[in-house]
């Protein structure tokens, strides 16, 4: 048992595929990307070695800068708006029995397995300023309705409204599925003890789920930053940088601006800072469950 | 004074229903909302009703979406390009953690580690090498330029997933199996793989959902027709007809079908498979 499975030929033939294909699609490209990260190449002709220009010139970028608070933002939108409804909902649907509790938790979910691309035209199409459903709801209401939802005034916060929208399901079930695997015997010992709805869900539900919401926040967090498609195609950052995220302010660089240098100097400084952040939240939420 | 307490305890119920109820509807109404117009004219959109009922149902917007939307070749693309991916995933991801966690061998832990550093790693950072990558070895257009990143992306995550399945399974199985003189390879494919089913599901959920939407990398990675995948439909769809808003709606909501008739009717196991998922993560 022990020789066979310590046979070195073995293991490397089982680990091989794995590696290879992270070798090839990760770790490759962020070598290239550090390469021409110190270069000025233009995506086109030749690559200049430069040193460390491109970084100076990104610490004064405010177009980096912009998508850092952005991101930022969403963050806090997902943590103060998404996630505090999802559980609420969660919790409310965990008390729900039979047909309903199956068809709510489907309902919710349904935006998830649509596409970005036809989430993000979708939504452009209700923020339309002449036949949008928001302006006609607004109008249905006794407003005026004339309001340019995607215009420098409202972009950056329409553009959390759909990407908070979008996720809430996810976000929700992850929470049911924690609520779910809450001993029920805890439930009847409190309502023996005559604890009312409210007080079971602060005093049960909440820090029983600390572990699940820990993680949840984690991923709201990891993903707030690495947001791009529905940007991409809703406002691509704009007008001016107002929506911009890193993801897309990189590719933009590159690809657009023809500066494919400097994108990679962005994605190099993108790449670093999610590890930096990932690491970090793992650690605060370790130390504190000790 | 106990009918009293009965009503509050039924004006509760109430309200958290509605809560139930309204959100509902804010998940559910844009996608109503697009299904409603998508049957409409375009001249009709104007009006000033959230909904509209329109004069004659035209489904000439939905033949439209099929025929130029390239609604086949996208769905067939789509359909294989994640089968595989789910596929080598799959495989992959067995056949590393079966490594990495049963075998003895000093590196086992870091190289586990260091496959898992992929879920950290932002996808998009990699689109500009990657496009370099590509078109330097000739993968641009082909199959190879979605199923590699595709594969490596989901690669991190359904790896986690089976090493912690994996861990459930008794060791005592493998050992009654070593003794009957079966090998390695046998072990792995035709005794742990069945075991691992369920998780295999969950896996499959994951990596189908994430890849299935994605259009970013192979917007960058293709410029021909050949491979691209069903969220094409609707980019491309945009720029034809861009004052035609009745078949744009007509190809979003076409695209956006299979994946919803999917779930609806296998919503019950992909849920579990997800929330499954989501929990080990």
């Amino acid at each position: 048992m022990k020789k066979l499975y310590s046979n070195k030929l073995i293991i490397f033939s089982l680990v091989l595929p794995g590696i290879l294909v992270f070798i090839f699609a990760i770790l490759a490209p962020i070598c290239l990307s550090t390469y021409y990260g110190f270069t000025d190449y233009s995506g086109m002709g030749k690559a200049t070695f430069v040193g460390m220009e491109n970084y100076k010139t990104l610490i004064s970028d405010e177009g980096f800068w912009m998508s850092m608070k952005n991101s930022l933002l969403l963050a806090v939108g997902f943590i103060v708006i998404q996630h505090p409804l999802a559980i609420m909902v969660a919790a409310i649907l965990d008390k729900l029995q039979g047909k309903a509790e199956g068809f709510f938790r489907c309902v919710y979910f349904i935006p998830n397995v649509i596409s970005v691309a036809i989430i993000a035209y979708l939504w452009k199409f209700i923020y339309n300023p002449d036949f949008g459903l928001f302006n006609n709801f607004l109008k249905a209401l006794g407003f005026e309705g004339k309001i340019n939802w995607l215009g420098a005034e409202f972009a950056i916060w329409s553009v959390l409204i759909v990407l908070i929208w979008h996720g809430f399901g996810w976000g929700m079930l992850i929470y049911y599925t924690g609520i779910k695997n809450i001993d029920p015997v805890l439930y009847e010992a409190a309502s023996i003890d005559g604890a009312n709805a409210s007080v079971t869900f602060f005093r049960i539900t909440l820090p029983l789920m600390k572990p699940v919401i820990q993680v949840n926040i984690t991923m709201a967090i990891i993903s707030a930053l690495k947001q791009m498609e529905t940007v991409y195609l809703l406002t691509n950052g704009g007008p001016g940088n107002r929506t911009q995220f890193a993801a897309n302010y990189l590719y933009q660089q590159a690809f657009k601006a023809f500066k494919y240098g400097y994108g990679n100097a962005i994605g190099v400084i993108f790449i670093i800072i999610c590890l930096v952040v990932t690491i970090f939240l793992n650690r605060a939420f370790q130390t504190k469950e000790i | 004074m106990e009918q009293v307490g009965r009503k509050k305890k039924s004006f509760g119920k109430i309200v958290l229903f509605s809560i139930l109820i309204i959100m509902a509807i804010v998940q559910i109404f844009p996608l109503v909302w697009l299904l409603d117009f998508s049957f409409a004219s375009s001249n009709e959109m104007f009006t000033s009703g959230l909904l509209i009922i329109p004069e004659k149902i035209k489904w000439e917007n939905y033949v439209k979406a099929f025929v130029d939307g390239h609604f086949l070749l996208y769905l067939k693309n789509s359909l294989l390009i994640n089968s595989l991916a789910v596929f080598f995933v799959v495989v992959i991801s067995i056949m590393t953690a079966f490594a990495c966690r049963r075998m003895k061998w000093k590196l086992s832990g870091t190289v586990n580690t260091i496959l898992l550093l992929g879920m950290m790693i932002p996808i998009h950072a990699t689109l500009l090498p990657n496009y370099k990558i590509y078109n330097a070895i000739g993968l641009t257009d082909t199959i190879w330029a979605l199923l590699i990143p595709y594969i490596a992306f989901s690669l991190p995550v359904g790896l986690f997933l089976m090493s912690s399945f994996m861990e459930s399974i008794p060791i005592e199985i493998e050992e009654a199996a070593v003794i009957d003189g079966c090998g390695i390879y046998r072990i792995v494919f035709t005794m742990i793989t069945p075991l691992l089913k369920s998780s295999i599901a969950t896996v499959a959920i994951m990596t189908f959902l994430n890849n299935w939407n994605e259009f970013m990398m192979a917007s960058v990675y293709l410029s021909t027709p050949k491979w691209k995948t069903l969220p094409f439909s609707v980019l491309e769809f945009t720029g034809q007809y861009s004052s035609n808003y009745a078949v744009q709606f007509a190809v979003m909501a076409l695209t956006a079908a299979p994946a919803v008739i999917v779930y609806v009717l296998l919503n019950k196991h992909i849920t579990k498979g997800v929330a499954m998922g989501a929990v080990k993560g």
